[in-house]
C-alpha cells in the first residue's frame, strides 16, 4: 500500500512534509492574530447568573446546535400522528444525520475520487449541508 | 564547545532510538502538492491546541460549584491579568475550531478522500466532530449563567425522548431530576478530563492513520495526470 520515494518522485511529489508543517505554522501565527482581534473587539458576554426560578423568554443554542434544535421544534408539529410522533421523529432527526455521516465511505464505494464522476454523491452532500444550514437559519430567525 | 554538546546529545539519542530515521521518515518524506484547502485540518488541530492551553489557564482560576462558578468566571474576566483574553481565546477558539473542522470535513467529502484506504479515518473524524460538540455542550454550562443553565435544561431534554430508557438517560446525564450541583460536577468532569482524554485518543489515531497511509492526493493532481496520459 505504501508508496516508495521513487514512486512519489515519478508522480512529481517533490515537497518534503516539513515544508507543509512550516506553512501551517505560518498560518497559526495569523490565526493567533484572528483570535486576539476577535477577543478584543468582540469579547464573549457573560450575562446574568443562573436562576432556576426565572425562565428567560428566548433561549437559543449555539449556532452549531441550531439545526438540531429547530428540527426538534419541527418534529413537535407532527403531534397529529399520535403522541409518540414528536419525540420519535425528533430523536431520529438527531441520530440519523450522524449515522449517515458515519456511513459515507460505504455509501460512496467506487474507487474513483474525481468529483466529476461522483455527481450524485456530491449533490446529496450539498442537500445535506443545505438542509442543515436552512434549519439553522430558520431556527435563528424564529 | 556548544556544538559538540549538542552533537553528543544527538548521537546519544540516535544510537539508542534511531532519531534520525524518525526525522527522515516524518519530516523529509515527500507529500503531494497540496492546495490551500489542505490547511483546514491543521487549523483545526491548531485551534484544539489553543483550547487545551487556554482551558488549562482558565482551570487555574475557575471554581466548579454552583455558588462560586459565576463569580470565578467574573473574576477571570475582570480581575485576573489577561483573564479576559484567555477567556476570549477559549470562547472564540471553540467556534473557530468547529468552523475549520466542518471546512476540513467538506474538503475531504468533495475530494472523496474518505475512499479506500481512508474509510476508517473518516469514521474517526466523525467521532472527533461528535466529541467536539459534546465538549462545547458541557463547557457551555460551566460559567453557570442564565444562558448556560437554560440551554442545558433544553439540551438534556433531548435524550429524554429516547423510547423506554429516555427518562433514566436524562436523570443519568443530569445526576438527578433537575440541573443541580451534580450536573455541574459531572459536566465539569466530562469537560476537563473525560472528553479531553477521549478526544486525544481519537486525535492520535486520526493522525497516525494519516501518517500510515499518507495524505490523499488532491484530485486536481489526479486530473492533471489523466490528461497527460490521454
Amino acid at each position: 500500500m505504501k508508496m516508495t520515494e521513487q514512486e512519489k518522485t515519478k508522480l512529481g511529489w517533490t515537497t518534503p512534509f516539513y515544508q507543509h508543517i512550516l506553512k501551517e505554522m505560518i498560518l497559526s501565527v495569523f490565526l493567533v492574530g484572528v483570535l486576539v482581534t476577535l477577543s478584543t473587539l468582540f469579547p464573549p458576554e457573560l450575562g446574568d447568573k443562573a436562576d432556576p426560578f426565572s425562565t428567560p423568554a428566548h433561549i437559543k443554542p449555539e449556532w452549531y446546535f441550531l439545526a438540531g434544535y429547530q428540527f426538534l421544534k419541527v418534529a413537535e408539529k407532527f403531534g397529529f400522528l399520535g403522541e409518540w410522533a414528536p419525540k420519535i421523529i425528533g430523536i431520529a432527526g438527531q441520530a440519523l444525520p450522524v449515522l449517515i455521516l458515519l456511513a459515507v465511505p460505504w455509501l460512496d464505494r467506487g474507487p474513483d475520487r474525481l468529483p466529476g464522476s461522483r455527481k450524485l454523491v456530491l449533490l446529496m452532500g450539498v442537500l445535506f449541508a443545505l438542509s442543515a444550514v436552512g434549519l439553522a437559519v430558520w431556527g435563528h430567525f424564529s | 564547545m556548544i556544538k559538540s554538546v549538542f552533537q553528543k546529545i544527538w548521537n546519544f539519542l540516535d544510537e539508542r532510538y534511531g532519531v534520525w530515521e524518525l526525522v527522515e521518515k516524518d519530516l523529509l518524506k515527500k507529500v503531494p502538492p497540496l492546495n490551500w484547502t489542505y490547511y483546514f485540518g491543521g487549523a483545526t488541530l491548531f485551534f484544539f491546541q489553543v483550547q487545551v492551553i487556554s482551558g488549562i489557564l482558565l482551570l487555574i482560576y475557575y471554581r466548579p460549584t454552583i455558588e462560586e462558578a459565576y463569580a470565578s468566571v467574573m473574576n477571570i474576566t475582570n480581575n485576573i491579568p489577561f483573564g479576559w483574553l484567555v477567556r476570549g481565546f477559549h470562547a472564540w477558539g471553540a467556534n473557530l475550531m468547529i468552523i475549520t473542522l466542518l471546512l476540513h470535513m467538506s474538503r475531504v467529502f468533495y475530494q472523496g478522500s474518505y475512499k479506500n484506504p481512508r474509510e476508517l479515518n473518516w469514521v474517526v473524524g466523525v467521532g472527533l466532530l461528535s466529541s467536539a460538540l459534546v465538549f462545547s455542550f458541557t463547557g457551555y454550562l460551566l460559567p453557570w449563567t442564565q444562558l448556560s443553565y437554560w440551554a442545558t435544561v433544553v439540551g438534556t431534554e433531548i435524550p429524554a425522548a429516547v423510547p423506554y430508557i429516555g427518562p433514566y438517560l436524562k436523570a443519568y446525564i443530569r445526576g438527578g431530576e433537575e440541573i443541580t450541583q451534580y450536573t455541574l460536577s459531572r459536566f465539569f468532569a466530562l469537560h476537563v478530563v473525560i472528553i479531553p482524554a477521549a478526544l486525544c485518543g481519537l486525535l492520535a489515531l486520526h493522525l497516525l492513520i494519516v501518517r500510515e497511509v499518507g495524505i490523499s492526493e488532491p484530485v486536481s493532481e489526479i486530473k492533471k495526470r489523466e490528461r497527460k496520459q490521454t
